[in-house]
Order: C-alpha cells, then sequence, then structure tokens
C-alpha cells in the first residue's frame, strides 16, 4: 500500500496535539459507539434463540428493553462525538488555512501575479475544507472498524472455528484488496481539485471586472469561457468518481462472496448437526456485520482518495518559497531615515519564477534598473522623474523588499535593508500609490489594517490633518461606517486619501509617493498639498511623479530613462542650469501645459 | 409560515425537469443498486426455510444440501448485477450531480453579469465582497445538487420501503401496521425543529462567507498589505472570524445531529416495540406450527425476513427525515442565492425562480462526446450617433432613503446634457462630486432612478442593454484585466482582424510596449493583469475600447497613470480619429478629465459639484481649473 502515512502523522500530531483532551473525548465517543453495533445483534440473536426456543416473555422483555436502552445511549453518543469531532475539525482546519494563509501573504509578488485571488481561496480554503474529517474522524473510524472488525471474527471463533478461520481469511484479503487500489483515484481527484480551484480563480476575477465586461459587450465572451471550463470540468469530474467507484463496487463484490461463504459453511454445518439454527442464524448475522466495518473502512479509504490529493496540493503550496529571504535582525532608528543606493543593477527576468510559469518581464531592456546610484540624506526629498517604463515604481518595490536587487546594496537609515527584519522595514517605509485596496470592512479597519492597537483618536486626527474631518462626518456611523468591496460607496479619489490616512497611522520614517494624486483633482491636489508637507515633516521623502506639479517642494531631482539616470542632482542647481533635462522639462511644461 | 417562503419543492422539480432523460435513467439504476439488496432477503429466508423443513423431513441429506446452494448462487449473481448497477449508476449520478450544480452556477452567473456592472453585490442591504460571492456558487450551488441528486435515492428507498411493507404486511398485517407510529413522530419533530435548522443554517452559512469574503480580498490586496506591513493583524482578524464560523457550523452541525440522531433513535425504538410486540404474540419454530396457525404466529424463516425487511422500512424513514431536514438546510441556500440576484428594492420578491430557469450548458455527454459551442454573437452595427440627449438624470447610492440626510448626498441629481456627433464633452470636478457615478448612471452600469435618455432622439428604455458595442465602449477609472494573454484580454469574444488589432493598439500608444513583449499578443498579463505596469493596464483598457470601434467612447480618467508625453501622444492619437479624418469612423467622447489640456479641446465641459452641474459651457465660456 502507498499510503503516505509518516505525511498523515505528522500532519495530524501537529494540528491535534493543541486539543489532546478533546481528542480522546471523541475517541472513547467514537469507540464506544462502535462498541455498542456489535452489542445490538448480540441481543437480537438472543432473542431470536428464546423466542425460537419459546422462552419466557420476561426475558423477551428485559431483550427489547435492552435494545431500546441502547439505541438511546447511541444517541447521546453521537450527539457528543459529533459536538467533539466538529470542535477537533475545526480547530485544526482553521489552524491549518491561517498558516496556508500566512505562507501565501509572505510569498512574493512573483507568485501572486500567476495565481489569481479565486484560485488562492480555494487552496486555502476549499482544500482544506476536505481535510475536517480526515482530522476529526477519519483515523479514529478506521481503527475502530479495525478493532470491531477484530472483535466480531474474535466472536465467530468462538462461535465456530471453521467459521472463524474463513471468514478472518475472506476480511484480510478484502482489506489488503481494498487498500492496494485505494491509490487509484489520488491523481484524478488532485486534477479534480486543480480545475475546481481554476474555476473558482475565473469566477472570482470576473465578478470584480462586471463594469468592464458590461460595458464592452463582453458577457457572450464570459458565458463562453464558463462553458469552456464546465467542458474541461465534467470529464475530471467523470474519472475521479469512476476511479472511486472501483474502490465501492469491489467491497459489493466481496461483500456478496463473504455472505455466500458464510451461508455455504453454515448449510454444511447444519447439515453435519454441527450447529443449531440460532447459531446459523448468527453466523450469518456476523458475516452482514463483517461488511460493515469494512463498509465503513472502504468509505473513510474513498474520502481519503480526496484527502490524499488536498494534502498533496497543500504541501505543494507549502512547498513554495517566497525569493525574499527575511533573516536580517538590524534594527532601524526612529525619526527619519536616510536612503542610499549603491550601483544597483535589477531585472524581473532575474527572479526565479516561484512556481512553473515562466516570469515575463515587459521592459525593453534587459535590467529594469542598471547601476543606479543615489543618498538621499534623513529628513530630505527626492523628486523621481521619467517616463512609464522608465524603473520609477521598481525604486519604491525595491526598498521594500518586495524584490530584492541583483547586484549592488541599497541601505536605509545605514543599515543594509536586507538585515533588517522585513515586518519592521515594511513598517517604518510607508507607500501611496495610485492603486487602493479597501476591505469589505469598516472606516477604521481600512484605515488601521484590522489593526486594534491604534486608537480612535488617533484615527481621528490623523483625518483631521488630511482634511477629511468633514467627510467623516458625512458618513452615517462615523468610522463604523462599512465601505463596500473594490471601494463601493467611495469615488477613487476619496479611497486615495484614505491611503494617505493609512501611512500617516503608521508614522513612517520613509514615505514614498508613487503617483499618489493622480487620480485627484487640482482642487483636491492643492488639499493635499499641506497634508503631504505635513506627512514629509521630520520624514525622508521620495515622490515619484509624471507631472511636476507634485515635485516643487523637493530637495533633489533624479530622472530616469530605461533604467538609467540620466539626471541626478540638488532641484535649485538644475532648474537654475539652463541646459540640465530638468529646467527644459519645466520649461515645456509651462508652455504646453500651463498656458 | 410567511408569505415570501420559497416554493422550494416546486424549485426542485424544475431542476429535476431540465435533465429529465439523465435523471430518469439514474433514477433505474439507483432502483437496481437500492432495490437488489431485498433479493438476498427472499432468497436467504427460503435458505433457512429449507434448512428448518429439512429437520422436519428428516430424509435425504444430499439433496437438502443442495437445494441451499442454488440459493448460495443466486446470491453472487445478485452480487454481480448489483455492482454493474453501481458503476453505471455512478457515471449517471456524477453526470447529473454536475449538470445540476452547473445549472444552478450558469444562472448564478448569468443573473449577476445582467445586473448593472457597477452596482455592488449586495444580501440584505449589505454588500458582498466577490470572495464571498464565491461561497454561493460553491457552497450554496453544492447544497441544493445534494438535494436534487438525492431526490431519486429517497425515491429508491421510498419503493423499496413500500414492497417491503407490503410483502411485511402479507406475513403479518398487525405487525406492520405499528412501522407508521414512527413516521408520525418523525414528522413531529422535524416540524418542530424547522425553524430552528434553517435559522442555523443561515448562521453558518454567513459566518463562511464571510471568511471566504476575506480571504478573497487578502490574496487581492496582497501587496497593500505586504507594503503595510499589516500582516499579523489581518491574519488575527481571519482568525477571529474562523472562530466565529466555527461556532455557528459547529452549532449547526450538532443540531443537524441531533435531529438525524433522533430520527434514528424514533425509528429504533419503533423496531423495538415492533419485536416486543412479535415476541408477545408468539415466535415458533416451523416445526411447532400446524397450516391453520401459520396466520397467527412467525416461522423462524419468516422472523428473519420480518427482521431483514423492517429495517428497509426503517432506514427508510429516517433516511426520509433526515432529506426533510436537509431541504430545509436548502431554502436557505436558495433564497441566499435568490437574494444576491436580486436588486435592492427587487429583494422583497425574491426572484429565485431564474436560478433553476432552464439554459443550455454544452457539457460533454454521458459518453464523452463534446457539444460544439455557438459563436459568440457580434455586435451589428445599426445607428450611427447623430445625437444623445440626456435630461434629468438622477442616481442615489442605496441606503440613502433610510440612512441619515447627510448620506442622500451621495450620487447625482436631475443631469441633463446633450453631445453632438464627433463632439468631445470632458466632465470635471472635484473627487467624490458624482463624475464616475454620471457616466456609470449613462451606460447603465448603475440603475438612474429617474430621467431620460434619448439616442438620435428616440427614448432608451433599457440603458445597459442599449449602450454596448458598436454604439458605445467605456474604460473604468480602473480598469480591470483578466489572467490570460493580451490577444484574449482586448479581444474578450470581438472578432476582428490583425491589422485592425494592432490599429487599436497604436492608437492606444501600447506598441512600443508590446513590441518589448516576449512573447507579444500571446503574453500572459498575470492574475488580474498585474504584470503589466498600471500605465500599460490603462492603455490597454483602451485598446480594449477603441477595437470595437464605438460610436461613443467614454473613458473615466483614462490617463491617470500615465506620463505627460505618454498621455499627450495617447490623447493626440484619439482626438486625431475625431471628426475630420478621411476615415468614415466618428466617433463622439465623453470623459472624465482634470487635464487642462484635454479641457483646452473640449466642445463642451460640464463640472460638478455635490452631485450637480456647477457650470457648465465651452471652454472660452469658463475660466475655472485652466
Amino acid at each position: 500500500m502507498q499510503i503516505p502515512l509518516k505525511q498523515y502523522t505528522s500532519l495530524l500530531a501537529h494540528y491535534l496535539k493543541p486539543q489532546q483532551g478533546r481528542v480522546v473525548g471523541l475517541a472513547i465517543a467514537l469507540l464506544s459507539s462502535i462498541g455498542f453495533q456489535i452489542l445490538n445483534p448480540q441481543i437480537l440473536g438472543y432473542f431470536i434463540d428464546t423466542a425460537v426456543s419459546g422462552g419466557s416473555q420476561q426475558k423477551l422483555l428485559i431483550a427489547a428493553f435492552l435494545f431500546m436502552g441502547l439505541a438511546l445511549l447511541t444517541q447521546i453518543l453521537t450527539v457528543t462525538a459529533t459536538y467533539l469531532g466538529e470542535m477537533v475539525a475545526w480547530t485544526a482546519t482553521n489552524a491549518l488555512r491561517l498558516d496556508l494563509a500566512k505562507h501565501c501573504l509572505n510569498l512574493d509578488l512573483s507568485f501572486h501575479k500567476s495565481h489569481t485571488p479565486g484560485e488562492l481561496l480555494e487552496r486555502v480554503d476549499g482544500d482544506v475544507n476536505l481535510l475536517s474529517r480526515f482530522f476529526s474522524q477519519l483515523v479514529i473510524h478506521v481503527l475502530g472498524n479495525g478493532v470491531l472488525l477484530l472483535g466480531i471474527l474474535i466472536i465467530l471463533f468462538a462461535e465456530n472455528l471453521l467459521a472463524g478461520v474463513s471468514l478472518t481469511l475472506f476480511s484480510l484479503i478484502a482489506l489488503s484488496l481494498l487498500l492496494g487500489i485505494q491509490s487509484v483515484a489520488v491523481t484524478p481527484w488532485a486534477a479534480y481539485r486543480q480545475v475546481s480551484a481554476d474555476f473558482f480563480g475565473f469566477l472570482g476575477e470576473h465578478l470584480v471586472g462586471r463594469e468592464d465586461i458590461r460595458a464592452n459587450g463582453a458577457v457572450g465572451y464570459v458565458m463562453r469561457r464558463f462553458y469552456e471550463l464546465l467542458q474541461r470540468w465534467l470529464p475530471i469530474y467523470q474519472k475521479a468518481r469512476f476511479a472511486s467507484t472501483i474502490l465501492w463496487s469491489t467491497s459489493v463484490g466481496l461483500f456478496t462472496l463473504g455472505n455466500a461463504i458464510a451461508l455455504a459453511v453454515s448449510a454444511y454445518l447444519w447439515n453435519q448437526n454441527a450447529i443449531t439454527i440460532g447459531t446459523a442464524y448468527l453466523i450469518f448475522h456476523y458475516t452482514n456485520l463483517l461488511n460493515q466495518p469494512i463498509e465503513r473502512i472502504r468509505e473513510e479509504l474513498e474520502e481519503l482518495q480526496q484527502v490524499e490529493a488536498s494534502i498533496h496540493r497543500i504541501r505543494e503550496l507549502l512547498n513554495v518559497r517566497s525569493q525574499i529571504q527575511d533573516s536580517g535582525n538590524a534594527h532601524l532608528s526612529a525619526g527619519a531615515l536616510s536612503v542610499s543606493f549603491q550601483q544597483v543593477w535589477f531585472s524581473y527576468q532575474g527572479i526565479k519564477p516561484g512556481d512553473r510559469e515562466q516570469k515575463i518581464t515587459l521592459s525593453p531592456s534587459v535590467h529594469t534598473l542598471q547601476n543606479l546610484s543615489l543618498h538621499l540624506p534623513a529628513g530630505q526629498t527626492l523628486g523621481l522623474l521619467g517616463r512609464t517604463g522608465s524603473g520609477k515604481s521598481t525604486i519604491a518595490r525595491l526598498l521594500l523588499r518586495l524584490y530584492d536587487v541583483q547586484t549592488g546594496e541599497i541601505r536605509l537609515g545605514n543599515i543594509p535593508i536586507a538585515q533588517t527584519p522585513l515586518s519592521e522595514l515594511r513598517q517604518r517605509v510607508g507607500l501611496v500609490t495610485q492603486d487602493v485596496q479597501l476591505f469589505q470592512a469598516s472606516v477604521r479597519d481600512n484605515l488601521t489594517f484590522f489593526d486594534a492597537r491604534i486608537r480612535d483618536t488617533e484615527i481621528l486626527e490623523t483625518l483631521n490633518n488630511l482634511e477629511l474631518t468633514e467627510w467623516l462626518q458625512s458618513l452615517p456611523n462615523g468610522l463604523d461606517t462599512q465601505l463596500g468591496a473594490d471601494s463601493a460607496g467611495l469615488s477613487a479619489g476619496q479611497a486615495q486619501l484614505l491611503a494617505f490616512a493609512r501611512v500617516f497611522l503608521k508614522n513612517p520614517g520613509l514615505v514614498i509617493l508613487d503617483e499618489a494624486s493622480s487620480r485627484l483633482d487640482p482642487i483636491t491636489e492643492q488639499c493635499i498639498e499641506r497634508a503631504i508637507a505635513r506627512l514629509l515633516h521630520n520624514r525622508t521623502g521620495i515622490i515619484i511623479a509624471h507631472r511636476l506639479a507634485t515635485i516643487q517642494r523637493v530637495d533633489q531631482i533624479l530622472i530616469l530613462e530605461q533604467g538609467k539616470v540620466v539626471e541626478y542632482g540638488d532641484r535649485f542647481t538644475l532648474q537654475n542650469d539652463q541646459r540640465s533635462r530638468f529646467s527644459q522639462l519645466l520649461k515645456v511644461n509651462a508652455t504646453t501645459l500651463m498656458a | 409560515m410567511t408569505t415570501q417562503r420559497i416554493a422550494i419543492w416546486k424549485l426542485l422539480w424544475r431542476m429535476i425537469r431540465y435533465a429529465f432523460g439523465l435523471y430518469l435513467l439514474d433514477t433505474i439504476l439507483w432502483l437496481f443498486i437500492a432495490g437488489l439488496p431485498v433479493v438476498p432477503g427472499l432468497i436467504i429466508r427460503e435458505f433457512f426455510n429449507t434448512l428448518t423443513s429439512t429437520e422436519t423431513s428428516g430424509s435425504a441429506q444430499l439433496i437438502s444440501l443442495q437445494s441451499p446452494m442454488v440459493w448460495v448462487a443466486l446470491i453472487f449473481a445478485v452480487g454481480a448485477a448489483r455492482i454493474v448497477a453501481i458503476c453505471a449508476g455512478r457515471v449517471t449520478k456524477t453526470q447529473h450531480r454536475f449538470t445540476m450544480s452547473s445549472l444552478l452556477r450558469r444562472n448564478l452567473l448569468d443573473k449577476l453579469l445582467q445586473r448593472p456592472g457597477a452596482e455592488s453585490l449586495t444580501v440584505g442591504r449589505k454588500t458582498v465582497s466577490p470572495g464571498e460571492v464565491i461561497s454561493f456558487f460553491r457552497d450554496d450551488a453544492a447544497q441544493v445538487e445534494d438535494t436534487v441528486v438525492g431526490t431519486n435515492e429517497i425515491f429508491s428507498a421510498g419503493v423499496f420501503a413500500i414492497v417491503a411493507l407490503i410483502i411485511l404486511f402479507n406475513v403479518n398485517a398487525r405487525l406492520t401496521l405499528l412501522v407508521f407510529l414512527p413516521l408520525v413522530a418523525i414528522a413531529l419533530t422535524l416540524q418542530h425543529a424547522e425553524a430552528r435548522i434553517k435559522r442555523y443554517r443561515s448562521a453558518s452559512r454567513q459566518a463562511t462567507q464571510q471568511v471566504t469574503g476575506l480571504i478573497g480580498e487578502l490574496f487581492s490586496a496582497v501587496q497593500a498589505i505586504q507594503v503595510a506591513g499589516a500582516e499579523t493583524p489581518i491574519l488575527n482578524h481571519l482568525r477571529w472570524l474562523g472562530d466565529q464560523r466555527q461556532q455557528r457550523v459547529v452549532q449547526d452541525q450538532v443540531f443537524t445531529a441531533i435531529i438525524q440522531s433522533s430520527l434514528e433513535n424514533l425509528v429504533s425504538l419503533g423496531t423495538g416495540l415492533i419485536l416486543l410486540v412479535a415476541a408477545q404474540s408468539g415466535v415458533g419454530g416451523g416445526d411447532l406450527l400446524s397450516e391453520t396457525l401459520r396466520e397467527r404466529t412467525l416461522s423462524v424463516g419468516d422472523f428473519a425476513l420480518f427482521v431483514y425487511y423492517l429495517a428497509f422500512v426503517t432506514d427508510f424513514l429516517w433516511f426520509f427525515g433526515g432529506f426533510l431536514a436537509l431541504t430545509k438546510q436548502t431554502e436557505v441556500s436558495l433564497e441566499r442565492m435568490g437574494t444576491l440576484i436580486s436588486s435592492v428594492e427587487e429583494q422583497e420578491s425574491n426572484r429565485v425562480e431564474g436560478l433553476v430557469e432552464p439554459a443550455p450548458l454544452y457539457l460533454p455527454d454521458l459518453k464523452g462526446r463534446m457539444t460544439e459551442l455557438p459563436a459568440i454573437a457580434q455586435p451589428k452595427r445599426d445607428t450611427a450617433l447623430e445625437e444623445l440627449r440626456v435630461e434629468n438624470l438622477t442616481y442615489r447610492y442605496p441606503g440613502s432613503d433610510t440612512a441619515s440626510q447627510r448620506w442622500s448626498d451621495r450620487g447625482i441629481t436631475n443631469i441633463s446634457m446633450t453631445l453632438e456627433r464627433g463632439s468631445l464633452t470632458v466632465i470635471t470636478g472635484r473627487v467624490g462630486s458624482g463624475k464616475t457615478t454620471l457616466l456609470r448612471v449613462l451606460l447603465g452600469l448603475l440603475p438612474k432612478q429617474s430621467g431620460e435618455i434619448y439616442w438620435n432622439g428616440s427614448h432608451i428604455e433599457q440603458p445597459d442593454q442599449f449602450f454596448v458595442p458598436p454604439r458605445s465602449a467605456y474604460t473604468p477609472q480602473v480598469p480591470q484585466l483578466f489572467s490570460n494573454t493580451l490577444q484574449e484580454n482586448l479581444l474578450m469574444g470581438f472578432q476582428t482582424n490583425e491589422t485592425e488589432l494592432r490599429k487599436a493598439i497604436a492608437i492606444a500608444a501600447l506598441d512600443h510596449d508590446l513590441a518589448a513583449m516576449p512573447e507579444e499578443l500571446n503574453t500572459l498579463i498575470g492574475s488580474k493583469g498585474m504584470r503589466l505596469s498600471g500605465g500599460q493596464q490603462q492603455r490597454a483598457a483602451a485598446a480594449r475600447m477603441l477595437l470595437r470601434q464605438p460610436e461613443l467612447l467614454v473613458f473615466d480618467d483614462l490617463s491617470s497613470a500615465l506620463d505627460l508625453e505618454t498621455e499627450q501622444t495617447l490623447w493626440s492619437h484619439l482626438l486625431a480619429i475625431t471628426p475630420r479624418s478621411p476615415s468614415s469612423y466618428t466617433p463622439t467622447y465623453l470623459v472624465v478629465s482634470h487635464r487642462p489640456f484635454v479641457l483646452r479641446q473640449a466642445d463642451y465641459i460640464i463640472v460638478l459639484k455635490n452631485g450637480v452641474v456647477d457650470a457648465e459651457g465651452k471652454p472660452e465660456d469658463l475660466n475655472i481649473v485652466m
């Protein structure tokens, strides 16, 4: 048999250890209910024998009442087992879900670019859902039914040696056969899980894009892709379910065989006058009883096929490693942080793909950044200019270690960023981009990212700084107002203001504004200017801009072109130098835009 | 019973009718799977009766051993038949299962796509995120699927329960009548528990939906979370939601277990009672009975048969009871899905009927033969735009009526405008002034509450159906792309030639970027187009729109992610199409922008403030913002 027992035990040990007590209780409840299953037919057999031999009414009454009493007890046990089982299963799967979510959250962006949120949702939630029975009942059921099987066989031995031997042989053959063919369906089930993850990935993306789909007349196209997915899905589903059927039909075949053997043997023994009619009935009944644990084990094995497929996929996901190593332990100083780049070369192509798919670079040159050096003293501000795709945003991503440089070094507060713990680095560097992700949660949770430690007074003060108090007052429930998913209820511009508030609340030592005000109207932009001034006070700043208006206050200017620095220097110097690219840009700007 | 209650049986029946042939075939096979075990019961009775009868006759031991062996052989035959039925039944069942959930998912997706594209999806006035919606497609669809395919299993079990009942009745009528006692008890229990079953299920579904919602959002916003260093608090929130879900689901499951085991117990008690009565009426061996007494007492063979068949009836009883409980939970799922596809106003009268509407699914048949998908319907160019007139357009975001007065500021009020063929109309105004809302309401992406729209003077009844290519196309402020190749993203089913495609890409100023892509148009652009830069995403969306050559081009702050030069290139390309270019194609523009150079070229400017027109006119008449 090919069941990877070691994987199972380590998984079970890890997630069940914290709830040992419950697991023991569950085992007791399940095993005793299995025990009752063996007792009940005993009573029935006794009842029949008594009835046939014309035993007293009293004996019959006792048997009948015992039968009913056991039924009641079984109910209590079932409910207890369900409660404990569900608790164990949910505690374990919730912990596993969290571990998986955490793992995925820490993976780098190249991974997330090739996996849709819907697909990851299915892998973190859907795949784990399937493990629920595995954690709570599967092992206990297999063991319990194994014990039950053993018990029945022992009783059979006591009844009659021949019956015992033949049915033991039968059970052994049956079980090893079922175990042997168990793994047949694992691969098709894994394929099935992947298609279903793809399906939910497709669904998630297209539900987000309803507006684009409707307005561009692409509903028919989306439905067609839906049908195509169904066409791919069904054959795989058929294959997986049919592979599982092999297990079922084998057990039915075996059971038929068992019944036939039992009847033949009891007919023979009866014929030899070796057993009473009651015993003959019992042998038949026990064979039927054998069927039950074997069927149950079969069912668990069938379940295990899907579980194994899920475990395989979960492990596959856990084996994806982030390209970003988080092993630093140098701490950043409080206050403004200086920034320096020393001969930094960076290429998205240099990143090894986090998974099977090839990373694709969309920039013309191989290197997105070429030999970039700069030094920005603490508390100063740098204006970063350049066309789309010149590598400006890459600089921001590198500072936050969303990617790591290939050669060269980036220092923050004079410490190489790779030596600072990732969480601390990202806590001290604040980035505002034009894409704002809002959660379906209250305004408060959206601002604090669910961090309950941030006090309301801080939030209110920040909103006041951003001149958002009026907006806040217009909300029906203030900070408790629920924002819709996909920023429903907020304009994109308002959402961008909230992104500023988020960064304010972090109190970072370096602030990067990546085209942060591009969705704002000129008046709001002026409003924001004051807030930006406040935000940059006593902080180091990098302002990435397509437009020149936003960089009026900076100390340094850097102009990038296709990953290369074409101009870098003090703003005053460049502004006054008639030949500088910057002063020419200012002129163009003044004539074509401001006139 | 409330009046809005959905007619669950009617809905299930409609779903059954959808693939009725398959359902019947499946039912027949399941009749065999469920029914074949009845036969061994008869065989076993004969077997035991043969054994006991040999005892009485006491002669010819050899013959008596042969006849039981015939019965053994018969058992083999029945087993083999059952295996065949199981294999075939699995295939039909799988097909039927998949068909049922696919129909639901198809209708759900279709109805969601029919909803105004920019209106957020709500359940009970609460917005739901895409991650939450996925739980409707996954868990609720599976719940309904289970119930529909369960009907023929319950039917088969029922048929054989009746057969068994008839046999039992012939053995002993008085005893058999006792079987109906547990049935009555089951009915009473379920009626009593119904409200609770539904309440618990609905709570557990909602808790699940919140977890899937957060996980979905978590992965949509992964970059923002990493950048903010907010992993820990978010995971804590997920943990909290997970604990909530655990509580609700455990409650739901334990209650279901209580119901199920109570049903089982009622049945067990019933069995005990019947056995007791049987014992009291006297069970005797066949040898003790005379023919005349056979009516009143049971032989051992009869007794074995009675016990065997009684199990059929009682198993069916609790199976049926459990199924009834399941349908209560399914009602919850259908109600939830019905609410999701209904707009806020319609939620009172649930549109759940739409979920079970028959529609082609193009699934491969039982033999695995594929059905060809129909070609995607191509837009037909019917009317050229001469004049688009909008009168008193009003839209308020939901919640406006119920919440505080100030909340009702959100939306647009009484906006009127007229767009001439080939003109450029620019809508501008401050953040949150209603610019995007205006575009969305005009295009039917949000349902207008009042106001009229006239295209060349004729009244447009359904803007959402009307404003699609080639009449109009639209690029939202934050365009959405999909994980596929660039070409698929641009075409989205639109049929055109390579020249037109390249032309649109060139106008959108995406040609240089395209040349740098290793696989050109076949480049996979990643989840949500994340492998493209923000500016590339916007221009790809612009190309997607231009490709369709719509009469009316609508874009919302198209160039917010572009640098100055690229932005100017794009605009000069766009405006070069109009209006005096040699080509016969003359688009009309309706755009939202703040850019001075766009405003300067406008034929007409509308300035919005708090959802109403603050100022309007030709650029030279308005000396604001410039």
